[in-house]
Parts: C-alpha cells; structure tokens; sequence
C-alpha cells in the first residue's frame, strides 16, 4: 500500500484528528522518510510544520530522548530561521530541565501556528496531567503557590488563597489545612500501561517450578 | 526507478503487512541491504554521514529494520544487518527506530552446515526457530568475526546511552568488557570500557567492577589504559566537586581523542544527583538550608537548590518526599524515608508487570536452549565425540575422558 504523499492538508487532518498519540506517532514516522527527501527551498513551510507536529507528538508521547534526537535530524538551515522550530527548542529546553511553570508560558505565551494548535493544547493538557501524578507523589506538604506553578495555575490568585484554584486540587482527594496554608497531596496512583490479568503471577511462579530443575 | 523510489516503495509494502511479497520483491529488498552493506563497508561513518551525494541514512536504517524484521520477527539470530542498522540509526540520530531489533535477545550465531543437506531449509511460516534458516549457506549475513559482534554490542550501548537508558547501556557495554579472551584485548573492548566507567557513574554514582565473567588479564588492561576514567570516578565517588572538576579540566584532551565529552559533561551534570541520593543513605531527612551545606562547598542561593531538589523528586531520579512548611524554601524538608509511600497496590501492580516481562524473556530464553541443545547434538563434533566415546567403552582401555566409568563425584558433594 502506497503512502499517499505529504501535504499541507493531509498534515493537518493527521494533526487535527484525535488519534491516540501512538497512532499518530507511527503515521508521522513514516512521513518522515518522505520529509527528509523534500529540497528546504521547495517547501520550507510543510517542512516546519511537519518536524513541529512530530516533535509535540513526540512528547507527547513522553519521549523525550527521542525528541531532542529529532532537533538533531531536522536540517540545520531551516531550524535556525523557523519560528515555530525556535519555538519548540526552547519547550525542549523547558521540559528538559523540569522548569514547569516556563513550560506553561512557552505553551501558552509563544505564537504557534494555527495548524500547530490542536497538538499544543493536547500536549499542555498531557504535561499538566502528568505534573499532578508527580507532585502528588513527590510532596507531603506543599504551598499552595508551589503548586500552582506546577500545574500551571495563577500564582497570584493561590498567593491569595483564591477557592477556586484551592478546589482544583481538593477534588483530586488533597486536602488544604487553612491554618498552615498547605496542602496535603493524596498520591495518584496509576496501573501500568499493559492489560492486567488476574492470574499473573500465578502463570510466572507456575512457570518457575516447571524450569527451575 | 531509482534507488530511492525503491526504498521508499520497499518501506510502504513491509508496513502493508496483508499482502506477501512476491520473489522478485524479497530478492530486491535483498539487494537493496546489501547495497547498504557495501556502503557502510567501503565508507567511514563520518565520512558517509557528512557526505550528501550518499542516501540519508534514515532511509536505510527504517529499510533494513522493516526487512529484518519482516525475515526474522525474532531476531534471535546475531547477522551482519544487525551491525549495519545499529550503525545507520547512530548516523540518522534516529535511535528509538533500532529498539525494536535492540530490545529483542540474540540466542544464536548463523550456523554451518557442515554437510550438505538434500532437503535444504526453507523460509515458511511454520518453521520454529529462525536459527533453522538463518544460516551462513543462506546468504543473509556475511561473514562475521569477533570485532562485528562486538561493535554491534558497544553501537548498541551508546543507542541506550542517547536515549538516557542507563540500565540497558551498562548491559550492552558489560556484554563487550566480558567478552572471552585469551592474551590480547580489542581496543573496541577497551573503548567500552572507558564507557563502562562514565555510564556506571551516571547510574549508579559510583566506579562499576567489571561483570565477574571478565578475564582478570583483560581487566588489568582496562585499568591501564582508562586511567583518567578511574582517576575521575573516585574524584566522583570521593563527593569532591573542586577535585571533579579539575580532573575533568586536566584530562580534557583524553576526552575530546575519546569522544566521550557529551558524557564527561553529563557526570560533572550527575554529580549533585548522586551525592543527595548518597545521602539518604546515611540521613532520614534533611532541610534544604543543610542539604546544601553539605553538597557545596561554598553557599549558593537557597532558592535555586530548593528548585533543584525539587525537580530532581518531581522526576523520580531521587526516591525521596519534600514536606514544605508555611516558611521561606530553606526550611523545606526532604525525607527520604518516606512514610508518604506510594500504596501498596501500585508496588504489587510494578511487581506484576515486571514478572510478566521476566516471564516473556525466560519463554523466549528456554525456546532458544532448547534450540541450540538441539543443534549441537546434531552437529558433527558432537557426533565425533559420540562416535569416540562408543568406541573407549567397548574396548578395554580407560577413557580419558570418563576415566574408565569410575567417575569421582566427590566435587558434587560440596
């Protein structure tokens, strides 16, 4: 089966759609072949678009590794001129060093392309999803103004105690104590990603008696 | 066609996993890899990655994956394709695209056979080990010798590395270290080594012993020649930062000759890690105010350390728990024996998972002996030796071997 060829629509209508990011993933690796096979000159403007899109897939597929290896595929001339390259080197820059609260103004602050956009706000709802697990797994007391950084929330308003913002984190299960102006993160647990069979371990122990002689 | 037109159509039919390629395909897929082999054989992989008249090397990397894949889902038999796309991912920068031949274990080297078959092997469906196919008759690799295998392990590592997988890294690497020999040692062996030395810091904060397997003569060889690698791990492990740095000042031509720079600069990047993880060992909890008298020598901003420390629990490289107080951030408390643990639920599930992947391996593992106890009781120097052994008992000599039947298991006892 033919890969239909890289275009301005088809990119968008990849981006737009609500795909899990695994499946966009594969679609946009497979794109690359014929993205690295487009001259800078010919189309520079599909060329940004296509790397930016696989780069905010990329995280948002949390490989981050991998991401800052494809900053270094992406041809040399087009990543110094684009905006929207710059743009995703200084989120790289961001997440790499766990700076959240820069991550939510490059997210939100820098000018991304109107195509760019689906994926960006997908990708702030990820990193804001997966700070929650951390921080509720990381602290056993934390201000209310800390926390509001993590997750992107305004810093001003926590300062002033503000209901609302305090409610964001009370019905994940934390609890604010009024008197020492903190909150007390419940952890978050998470399963792994595989599909949970009841009978696992018996099948691994089952299997270590029939091999263990 | 051209060249290209073909890669990328050969790409688009492997991921078309419902149609079968016909002959002439998979013979020109065959072509294709060998073409990429002889690239790589003839070039250096500097100069073939700085030189654009040469196809990008993402193209043939993404090609020979698919084909090797598509022969041998398994991969369990080690063939020269391995070497060539470990190598063409490292050109691409393209690293996840090896994993999934990377993450597979190699069970068998291509065998030979030693006598002609009149039923030769073919490729179907139902054949149960790639290692019945996968011969040196077959064609699918070309000859190997020791320094293919080893460069496919040392490549491997430094795939593992980029991708920050410090774990599988010190594998690969300590496959190379331990490597049998019997007087000399590869300079590959000795490059994994220096390696060995960085990545072991970067995961486990200290100097690594080789694996127990390594022949002592080869491990006075790597302390010889990675001198200021050892120099520099017990600057590290010594929790001396003035003395880290001057180490690594002192030795910088060592490191640019060996390229090993990126890692250098990413140990000096671990050492503050490493010495708070240090510390939960003899701390239970610590304010950052104190953290930071013991990790620097001289004071710094309390804020920034605080930062610090809380990206490094946030992130999990530290197993640890930060209690901040209504206070300024020096009085924030990390506490590494956490009573804030994680419920016992998710531990049970990280435990059930992790089974089922040692599950998977062992299946694969005991599959693969079961194929290589196979082989060798049919190959003909274990027939020989079947052959000699008939013959001892059914004369009156003793057997060397057996010692005339009277076999002393006095060392089974112990």
């Amino acid at each position: 089966m033919e890969l239909p060829p890289l275009t301005m629509e088809l990119l968008s209508q990849l981006v737009a759609s609500n795909a899990p990011p695994s499946q966009l993933f594969e679609a946009l690796s497979r794109y690359e072949l014929q993205a690295c096979l487009i001259p800078i000159g010919s189309d520079s403007t599909l060329l940004s678009l296509f790397y930016s899109s696989f780069f905010l897939v990329h995280l948002l597929t949390d490989q981050l590794s991998e991401a800052r290896a494809l900053t270094k595929r992406i041809p040399e001339s087009l990543l110094q001129q684009d905006p929207s390259l710059q743009n995703c080197l200084t989120l790289l820059r961001a997440v790499w060093q766990t700076q959240h609260g820069q991550v939510y103004q490059i997210l939100r602050g820098l000018p991304w392309p109107g195509i760019l956009q689906p994926l960006v706000r997908r990708y702030e709802g990820f990193f804001q999803d997966k700070t929650l697990i951390a921080v509720s797994r990381s602290y056993e007391a934390i201000r209310l103004a800390t926390a509001a950084t993590h997750l992107g929330l305004d810093e001003q308003l926590a300062k002033q105690e503000d209901p609302n913002i305090i409610s964001n984190f009370t019905k994940c299960g934390w609890t604010w104590d009024p008197e020492s102006k903190l909150l007390h993160p419940k952890p978050i647990v998470v399963s792994p990603t595989e599909p949970q069979s009841s009978d696992g371990i018996r099948k691994a122990m089952a299997m270590l008696g029939t091999h263990a002689v | 066609m051209t060249l290209l037109s073909d890669i990328i159509s050969a790409s688009a039919h492997l991921h078309s996993s419902d149609q079968l390629p016909s002959d002439e395909y998979d013979r020109q897929i065959r072509e294709l890899v060998e073409y990429f082999r002889r690239l790589q054989s003839t070039k250096s992989l500097h100069s073939l990655a700085n030189d654009k008249s040469v196809l990008d090397p993402l193209l043939g990397a993404t090609l020979v994956k698919d084909a090797m894949l598509r022969l041998d889902p398994s991969c369990a038999v080690f063939t020269s394709n391995h070497l060539l796309l470990v190598r063409l991912c490292l050109q691409a920068k393209a690293y996840s695209c090896v994993l999934p031949v990377l993450n597979k274990q190699i069970c068998h080297f291509p065998i030979s056979l030693g006598r002609s078959s009149s039923e030769p092997s073919v490729l179907c469906a139902n054949n149960g080990s790639s290692v019945s196919f996968m011969t040196e008759a077959s064609g699918v690799s070309s000859k190997l010798s020791y320094r293919e295998y080893l460069q496919y392990f040392l490549y491997g590592g430094m795939v593992y590395m980029a991708l920050k997988e410090w774990r599988n890294a010190l594998h690969f690497l300590g496959i190379v270290i331990s490597t049998p020999s019997t007087s000399s040692v590869s300079m590959i062996m000795v490059e994994a080594y220096k390696k060995w030395v960085l990545v072991g810091l970067l995961k486990n904060g200290k100097l690594c012993s080789p694996p127990s397997i390594t022949a002592p003569h080869a491990v006075k060889v790597y302390q010889s020649l990675a001198m200021p690698y050892i120099i520099l791990a017990h600057a590290f492990e010594r929790g001396d930062l003035k003395r880290l740095n001057a180490e690594i000042d002192a030795a910088t031509g060592v490191w640019c000759a060996d390229n090993n720079v990126g890692l250098v600069s990413q140990v000096v990047g671990a050492f503050f890690s490493q010495t708070v993880i240090k510390l939960g060992k003899t701390f239970a909890a610590l304010t950052v105010a104190d953290l930071s008298k013991q990790v620097f020598p001289s004071p710094v901003c309390a804020e920034g350390v605080g930062s610090a420390v809380s990206s490094l629990v946030v992130s999990r490289a530290l197993d640890a728990t930060l209690v901040q107080t209504k206070g300024n951030a020096e009085s924030s408390m990390l506490r590494f024996s956490s009573i804030h643990s994680l419920p016992r639920l998710s531990h049970e599930l990280d435990l059930q998972s992790q089974l089922r992947q040692e599950m998977r391996l062992m299946e694969s593992l005991v599959i693969n002996l079961g194929e290589t106890n196979n082989n060798l009781g049919l190959s003909d120097e274990y027939v020989d030796g079947l052959n000699k052994g008939q013959v001892w008992s059914g004369s009156s000599e003793v057997n060397p071997i057996v010692g005339g039947g009277r076999l002393d298991l006095r060392w089974m006892k112990i």
